[in-house]
């Protein structure tokens, strides 16, 4: 008798964790299906892309258009085919692995899962707003450039320059905003930056460009008075 | 060696009285303020094992109005790169080493090559051409001097007259090749001595006076690897990447620039460099494809220019040659007898036939394929087809530098 | 787009008109002040020289607020009796409307296109709204060819002052004449003549939506005509005195104006201008005369002061579009003091060439190309007013001949390196 309540005891426990193995199992067995699966499907797909890429001769393209100098400033020296190739490959595999957590249906994972999936678009929107953002900072820059040099201003790759800056302070502000890293302290750097730069350039203006505002008044009243060119370019 | 007598259609640059190295080396260095001068190294690891690599650094060490310097390091690992970056510590300014193995440069090649550039095998042309495109990249140097790294009697003596004819720039000169006698013991130098100079001038006697043969046979030693030019024919020259190297080099000078604008210097009284390369392989081979390769270079140009070639041609050629070479056997017997030098009439005998055989492969090959040329193509080009490719190149070789 | 024609009151009236030989446009946009004058002349011209034919004016407004067209409906010739040799009966049918369309130049001529189209015209002709030098002599000069059937197309050729349309002296002429092979010296002169079938073959042509209907119209209708095989001529009409344009019009845009449609048409017509061959010369009607011409001021210090910071700040564009051989010679320019300064012809023929490649490419935005160009622009046009400060006019000629000659023999370098 005492002996069948001891043996009870001693098994109980491993009786109940082995139930609760069986209920977990099956969710087990599906996260390392997905995981195999996904990873099985994603080195597939890095094959095809590959060989896609290497089709179209990616990067020969890659390299007429200027995305590969790009790299190369960066320090990066894979073909351009092979580093879009392992982005998206082990982009699937994270995909793939939050997944594969989310079929643990564990609580705590679950909310990681969904917390990572609703990053997701912040991510891309701040990705977003770097790229345009750095292609109107450029193409902003430029505008002013040739603007302020065609009307003879010394100082034109200066501002050109420091308009790019701004630009880029602001843009780089923004997506961090947007992937809402410390925001407050972004916002609070932010201001700083942007506002140090301009008090910057006010100074320097002001201090040295006392001298360059004057001449520059002078030299807009004598132009007035002895007359721009008199020919018709058109 | 001293006269002054000047050959042909380019300028003679000879060593007169007792020229001083601090007034020409004072001389480059107030040049330098105007036209920088970046010195070019074409070298193999090995040569950094040799007797000659050290006695260069100590005296590159002294020099001062070099603006930077590139040595393109081939066939060498990793850990040998950074051996060499040691090796090279010494000399001051601006020191750059392009590892040709390194994976960086490698994918630079590799990006020529998928754009449909051919830029030619491993070999010294490529290496100076894309030394020539880092400096370029850099924009600094308005002058481009070169010379191999196995020179045993080094001097810097030898590098300040390279330069100077190009880096004055109240001389207008453009391009500025080296001479020199290559005597130890015996005279040496065979293939300038029994090949090209007989070849240049049975070619005359066959083709009658044309401007480009007159203009190589100006040169007493065309194929040496020494000069100097400007760097915008940098830009514009293209050079082949086999043993063609020097004389197509100076086809396309003579393409591209008047012979008033082009000089040689005497730049020693003694030259030895040690030929590893061809000591390494059967001397025979080596020799033979130098020589094919030269020939198919002349034959090249001369069709470029408007020659017609055929069979008939190149049998009388081979006459033509062997007669010639065998005189000028006897002519430097003389010169030898005279003062002292072992000479072997066997030996340069044999090379003679060789040399024959070797004009009569390079004239069948130039027949079943004249277009086929070892041409890479100019750094304008390139930079047309990939706009970008010299600040990939600059990146490239900074951080493998840094 | 909505036809023009299709509007009940220019339908009415064209219905009343039947048909025309002659029409003459044109376009206006608060033009009250000058339109008067042009009228009168195209109408003392229409009545002096083609009694016999049916004409019809029109004025193609952009809606202006000054009255221009009321001053258009209005306008007579007073007293024909002392200008005209015949008296005309019928007077000339008027039609002052608003054009449809983007604003600009370009729309309000396809307004007159599509009139000529409707009323079976033989020849047309446009004249600009602010001339001041326009004589009725103009309005045979630029038909008369048409209605002989010699020629599609009549160019102006204009007497100007040799520092005058320098944008087109060393721009669009050089380039135009060594593209396409034919010498017309004004292709952007803005008043032309031209047949009703090349009228209608414009109106085919699908380009009423972009930058042509703004301002890149002049040229267009240049080119099209050349690159098309009509039969292209000039005539010389005198100076060319108009209001003048307000002068702190921005020089960058006037130039990336032209510039840009000269560009887009190369990419319209390649097979043509890559085939064409040095030039030939267009038939020229019209007698010469010289005109006297005043001395006019140039701040060439200005100019060269463009040139110099441009050569500072814009650098890294010119070295891209440029290369480093070319830009290095424009660097060695900028160390040169102003009296000494010579900007090669040579080196200026490659720089348009290199910009055309460069657009082609699309490197750079195309208003940011073009607009890049303007301080080499200026260093060019003050080198030339520098050398030809003490020539005369046909001095300056022989100087654009020889830098036209430059552009032609450097077409090569062109055909070379378009891809």
């Amino acid at each position: 008798m005492i002996m069948q309540d001891f043996l009870t005891l001693v098994l109980e426990p491993f009786r109940e964790v082995f139930a609760g193995f069986k209920r977990f199992a099956p969710n087990m067995l599906a996260m390392l299906t997905i995981l195999i699966g996904g990873l099985v499907f994603a080195r597939i797909v890095r094959a095809l892309l590959r060989k896609a890429l290497t089709a179209l001769s990616f990067d020969a393209w890659s390299d007429r258009m200027g995305f590969t100098v790009m790299m190369r400033k960066g320090d990066l020296w894979t073909k351009p085919a092979e580093a879009v190739v392992r982005v998206v490959f082990w982009f699937l595999v994270i995909f793939t692995i939050m997944i594969g957590l989310s079929a643990l249906k564990v609580h705590a994972v679950n909310t990681l899962v969904a917390q990572f999936f609703l990053y997701l678009p912040r991510v891309l929107s701040a990705v977003l707003i770097l790229v345009i953002g750095y292609v109107a900072a450029g193409f902003l820059s430029r505008t002013v450039l040739i603007a302020l040099v065609n009307n003879g201003y010394h100082y034109a790759k200066v501002l050109a320059e420091a308009v790019r800056l701004l630009l880029i302070v602001l843009i780089l502000a923004m997506a961090l905003e947007q992937l809402q890293v410390a925001p407050n302290i972004v916002v609070a750097a932010f201001s700083i930056i942007f506002g140090g730069i301009v008090i910057a350039l006010a100074i320097a203006f002001g201090a040295g460009g006392i001298e360059a505002a004057r001449r520059i008044i002078e030299k807009g009243a004598a132009e007035k008075s002895e007359g721009k060119d008199d020919i018709q370019h058109l | 060696m001293s006269d002054f007598y000047q050959t042909g259609v380019i300028t003679t640059l000879h060593r007169l009285g007792k020229p001083s190295l601090e007034r020409i080396e004072g001389e480059l260095l107030h040049f330098s303020r105007t036209r920088p001068v970046a010195l070019v190294l074409p070298a193999l690891y090995s040569e950094f094992e040799g007797p000659a690599m050290p006695k260069i650094v100590e005296e590159l060490s002294k020099v001062k109005y070099l603006c930077e310097i590139v040595l393109v390091l081939d066939k060498a690992s990793d850990k040998e790169f950074q051996k060499v970056r040691e090796f090279m510590a010494p000399i001051p300014g601006d020191v750059k080493i392009i590892h040709n193995d390194g994976r960086r440069v490698m994918e630079i090649y590799d990006t020529f090559k998928r754009n449909g550039l051919s830029v030619g095998e491993r070999g010294k042309g490529r290496s100076a051409w894309l030394a020539y495109g880092y400096v370029i990249a850099n924009g600094k140097c308005d002058v481009i001097a070169l010379h191999d790294c196995d020179i045993v009697n080094y001097s810097r003596e030898m590098l300040a007259r390279l330069c100077y004819p190009v880096a004055n720039p109240n001389l207008d000169y453009v391009f500025c090749k080296g001479f020199y006698s290559r005597v130890t013991n015996k005279m040496h130098g065979r293939v300038t001595r029994l090949l090209v100079t007989p070849l240049i001038r049975s070619l005359q006697s066959l083709g009658g006076e044309h401007r480009f043969l007159k203009f190589i046979d100006s040169f007493r030693y065309p194929l040496a690897g020494e000069f100097a030019m400007s760097t915008d024919m940098a830009r514009v020259n293209r050079i082949p990447w086999d043993w063609g190297l020097e004389v197509g080099s100076l086809a396309e000078v003579y393409r591209n620039y008047s012979p008033r604008r082009i000089c040689q210097v005497d730049i020693a009284d003694t030259y030895e460099h040690k030929h590893q390369v061809l000591s390494s392989e059967d001397p025979e081979k080596g020799l033979m494809k130098m020589t094919i390769d030269i020939c198919k270079s002349i034959f090249r140009t001369l069709a470029s220019e408007g020659i017609v070639f055929s069979d008939g041609f190149f049998k009388s050629l081979s006459v033509a040659y062997l007669r010639l070479a065998e005189d000028t056997i006897m002519k430097y017997e003389a010169d030898a007898a005279i003062n002292g030098l072992e000479f072997d009439r066997h030996e340069e005998a044999k090379a003679v036939e060789s040399f024959a055989r070797a004009i009569a492969m390079a004239a069948e090959t130039f027949m079943k394929n004249p277009m086929g040329t070892p041409l890479i193509p100019n750094w304008n080009r390139v930079t047309s087809a990939i706009p970008g490719i010299l600040d990939m190149l600059k990146k490239a070789v900074d951080e493998d530098n840094r | 787009m909505t036809k023009i024609v299709e509007r009940q009151e220019i339908r009415t009236i064209l219905d009343r008109v039947g048909s025309a030989d002659i029409v003459v446009g044109i376009p206006s946009f608060n033009n009250a002040r000058t339109i008067g004058h042009v009228v009168r002349a195209v109408q003392a011209g229409l009545a002096k020289y083609f009694p016999g034919h049916k004409a019809v004016l029109v004025n193609s407004d952009g809606g202006s607020r000054d009255g221009t067209m009321d001053v258009v409906r209005s306008t007579r010739i007073e007293d024909q009796a002392a200008i005209l040799v015949h008296h005309r009966i019928d007077p000339v049918p008027v039609i002052a409307t608003p054009y449809e369309g983007i604003p600009g130049k370009g729309s309000a001529f396809r307004a007159v296109f599509e009139i000529s189209d409707a009323l079976n015209a033989k020849a047309c002709a446009v004249v600009d709204s602010d001339l001041r030098s326009i004589t009725p002599e103009w309005v045979e000069l630029l038909l008369k060819p048409v209605l002989r059937e010699e020629a599609d197309f009549v160019a102006p050729l204009y007497h100007r002052h040799k520092f005058d349309g320098t944008i087109t002296n060393s721009i669009v002429y050089p380039l135009t004449r060594a593209l396409y092979g034919r010498r017309v010296r004004q292709p952007i002169g803005g008043d032309f003549g031209f047949s009703g079938k090349l009228a209608r073959f414009y109106l085919a042509k699908d380009v009423w939506g972009t930058d042509v209907a703004r301002f890149g119209i002049d040229i267009w209708m240049t080119t099209t005509a050349v690159a098309n095989g009509f039969t292209v001529s000039q005539s010389f009409l005198g100076a060319k005195i108009h209001d003048t344009k307000d002068p702190g019009a921005d020089l960058s845009a006037m130039l990336y104006q032209v510039v840009n449609a000269t560009f887009g048409l190369m990419e319209t017509y390649p097979e043509v201008w890559k085939k064409a061959q040095g030039s030939e010369p267009v038939r020229t009607y019209g007698f010469q005369y010289a005109v006297g011409l005043e001395h006019v001021n140039v701040n060439v210090e200005r100019m060269l002061g463009i040139f110099r910071e441009g050569l500072r700040n814009l650098r890294e564009i010119w070295i891209a579009v440029l290369g480093q051989g070319d830009f290095g010679e424009v660097e060695a320019l900028g160390n040169t003091g102003d009296e000494a300064f010579h900007f090669p012809r040579g080196l200026w023929s490659r720089i348009i060439y290199d910009y055309a490649l460069a657009y082609h490419q699309r490197r750079l935005p195309a208003e940011h190309l073009i607009k890049s160009l303007t301080p080499l622009y200026l260093g060019r046009t003050a080198s030339f007013v520098l050398e030809m400060r003490d020539a005369d006019q046909s001095g300056a000629e022989e100087e654009i001949e020889r830098l036209c000659e430059e552009f032609e023999k450097n077409k090569e370098y062109l055909l070379n390196n378009w891809k």
